[in-house]
């Protein structure tokens, strides 16, 4: 069937040893990913690149035509209804009736595997999830999930993240991903995470500041399978869910996709590190010591995410928030590592590579946007940082990026961590755009294309 | 004769320490040695895996029996000193203000240290410079990368 041959594209499988899992986690495994596997053609079916509105939104419309008629119809604005046009007027479906007969199959999954696991919680979950598919109630999908203790097998599938509805950032598209939990790598997370997070007592905190942080669990997958969007984004670590009011009562989970990330780093991360830092500087760098900053810079991005919660951040700034939403979380990230460093949680030589890998970042998202233009937020974010860097003399370009000074670089990590978090916390949206102008341009990255010739995406 | 370095350690961390010990020698140290012999014998050790694995296992057992041996032939114990004495010492507990933020940490000896359940080592930059330090107190902490300005609320 030609829509399986395409999907395909949207599936991406991780080779990872499960011999150390017993029989029936190995069965169980099974089931999940043959349920992944079945995401992909319904995200085949809302994705189109082409259209600021996917295909969630009939093609001609324009966005005030939605916002008008949103304002008698609410579900037109549903992150999980299509919208389309019946004689003449807008109507909403919801995802649960418009993709049924491709979501039975995959309940159909995950009810087999629910029953055969001998976890039972994770039997549970797995039932509500293939409800949540049918029947639309992904809350009470996700409050279970949430509340159970951390299981070595993990699943997330439905429709997720809202990268691709770039007319109102509102429509969720399906994903799924299947892993099994690193132990090792996930205390060291939790480590991470704790020390940030033990430190983080504000004195005077906003009273929109939503403040959850007791109830977020992080951990670091061995990941199987990518399937939807998320195959498409190759992200190498989430924060979900996404619903503010669900986080502020029931808390998130960080996911780091430990085969994704290492991926990435292989083929992007530190081929850019090479053709963009001047060579002599690039000697005091072992490849072991960026990896390790660049994985530490992943999980500080989304420990940091919940630092930034601000209720009313998303109205406020509308199209512009995931910009600052995604940036903050980085910036600050880095910042926190300050004290990592006061307090002997890392080294000095450590917090520089994970400068450094911020800096690779950077150009790997803007190399990720010229293939797929809807990861702008990212691209436009880092744009930010390093205009802000090279304005106020922290970072210098010479042959490529010269040696950094870190102390300033450091102090200006700090600054702009402060700037965002204002922006993000009471900032006005033209505010917020004035900062994008005078900041977001990605004429930077432009200026070293040439030496990025041949960093395969 | 090289001077050794005193290891400061308290109480309940100076029992962590020998139970762990203990544990090594007379459970893991047997264990991993068995496992070392029966590779052995699974014919040539030039192209066998397990016995590597159970080789390296070994490697790490016997660097952390060294590694505790020297900190428990060194070590000094903290003896709890009454809050009175109003200064920063190893094993008080410190309520600092830093970056309009509220942190709070016990100073220990860096074998006891863990950043995440709030202990901090007194060979640390922050650990350096609060010790001696008195309440009300604001100290410059730098390294060549970071500086905060700690300010100490309360010494418990």
């Amino acid at each position: 069937m030609n829509s399986t041959v395409k999907s395909n594209q949207l599936i991406k499988e991780f080779k990872h040893d499960l011999s150390g899992l017993s029989v029936n986690e190995r069965q169980v495994l099974e089931k999940l990913i043959k349920a992944a596997r079945l995401i992909a053609p319904i995200y085949q079916k809302q994705q189109d690149p082409k259209y600021p509105g996917a295909n969630f939104y009939p093609h001609d419309v324009e966005k005030t035509e939605i916002e008008n008629a949103a304002k008698k119809d609410p579900s037109l604005l549903d992150p999980y209804t299509i919208v389309k046009r019946k004689n003449g007027k807008l109507i909403s479906v919801p995802y649960h009736l418009e993709y049924r007969q491709y979501l039975l199959p995959i309940a159909k999954q995950l009810l087999e595997a629910a029953k055969i696991t001998i976890n039972r919680e994770f039997g549970k979950r797995l039932e509500l999830q293939a409800d949540a598919l049918l029947d639309g109630t992904y809350d009470v999908a996700d409050i279970y999930w949430l509340s159970m203790r951390p299981y070595k097998i993990d699943i997330v599938i439905g429709p997720i993240e809202r990268y691709d509805d770039r007319l109102f950032f509102t429509k969720c598209a399906y994903q799924t991903w299947v892993g099994v939990m690193d132990e090792s790598e996930t205390q060291e997370a939790v480590q991470l995470k704790e020390t940030i997070y033990a430190s983080h007592q504000r004195i005077f905190a906003p009273f929109h500041k939503i403040d959850f942080l007791d109830k977020i669990q992080v951990r670091v997958d061995n990941t199987l399978i990518f399937s939807g969007l998320i195959t498409r984004f190759g992200f190498t670590s989430t924060n979900l869910p996404n619903d503010v009011s669900l986080m502020e009562k029931y808390g998130s989970e960080i996911t780091v996709f430990k085969q994704s990330f290492d991926e990435k780093f292989k083929t992007l991360h530190h081929p850019i590190f090479h053709r963009v830092f001047e060579k002599n500087f690039q000697i005091s760098y072992p490849v072991d010591i960026l990896k390790r900053g660049s994985l530490r810079n992943t999980v500080l991005h989304e420990i940091s995410h919940p630092l930034m919660r601000y209720r009313d951040a998303e109205s406020r700034l509308k199209e512009l928030f995931p910009i600052f939403d995604e940036i903050s979380a980085s910036v600050y990230g880095v910042k926190a590592c300050g004290a990592l460093l006061l307090k002997n949680a890392i080294s000095q030589k450590e917090l520089e590579a994970i400068i450094v890998m911020f800096i690779c970042k950077s150009f790997s998202w803007w190399l990720d946007y010229l293939k797929q233009p809807s990861t702008i937020h990212y691209t436009k974010g880092y744009a930010i940082a390093l205009n802000y860097f090279l304005e106020n003399g922290s970072l210098k370009e010479t042959d490529g990026i010269s040696w950094p000074n870190f102390t300033k670089l450091f102090v200006s990590f700090e600054e702009l961590a402060t700037i965002l978090e204002r922006i993000i916390s009471v900032g006005s949206y033209k505010e917020a755009q004035q900062f994008v102008d005078r900041y977001g341009s990605l004429d930077v990255f432009q200026r070293f294309q040439s030496r990025l010739i041949g960093v395969k995406i | 004769m090289p001077q050794t370095k005193k290891i400061f350690l308290t109480a309940e961390g100076l029992e962590v320490l020998q139970r762990e010990l203990d544990n090594l020698v007379r459970i893991t140290r047997p264990r991993v040695t068995e496992r070392v012999q029966r590779a052995r014998e699974f014919g040539d050790i030039s192209e066998n895996s397990e016995f590597d694995s159970a080789k390296e296992e070994l490697g790490l057992v016997e660097g952390r029996i060294s590694e505790l041996e020297r900190i428990l032939k060194n070590y000094q114990l903290i003896v709890k000193r009454p809050k009175a004495e109003g200064f920063v010492v190893i094993g008080s507990t410190v309520i600092v203000e830093v970056d309009g933020e509220i942190d709070e940490f016990t100073i220990v000896g860096s074998p006891e240290a863990d950043p995440s359940k709030k202990k901090i080592s007194n060979e640390s930059p922050v650990g350096q410079a609060l010790l001696g330090a008195k309440a009300g107190e604001a100290i410059e902490v730098t390294t060549p990368i970071v500086r905060a300005r700690y300010k100490i609320k309360e010494i418990k």
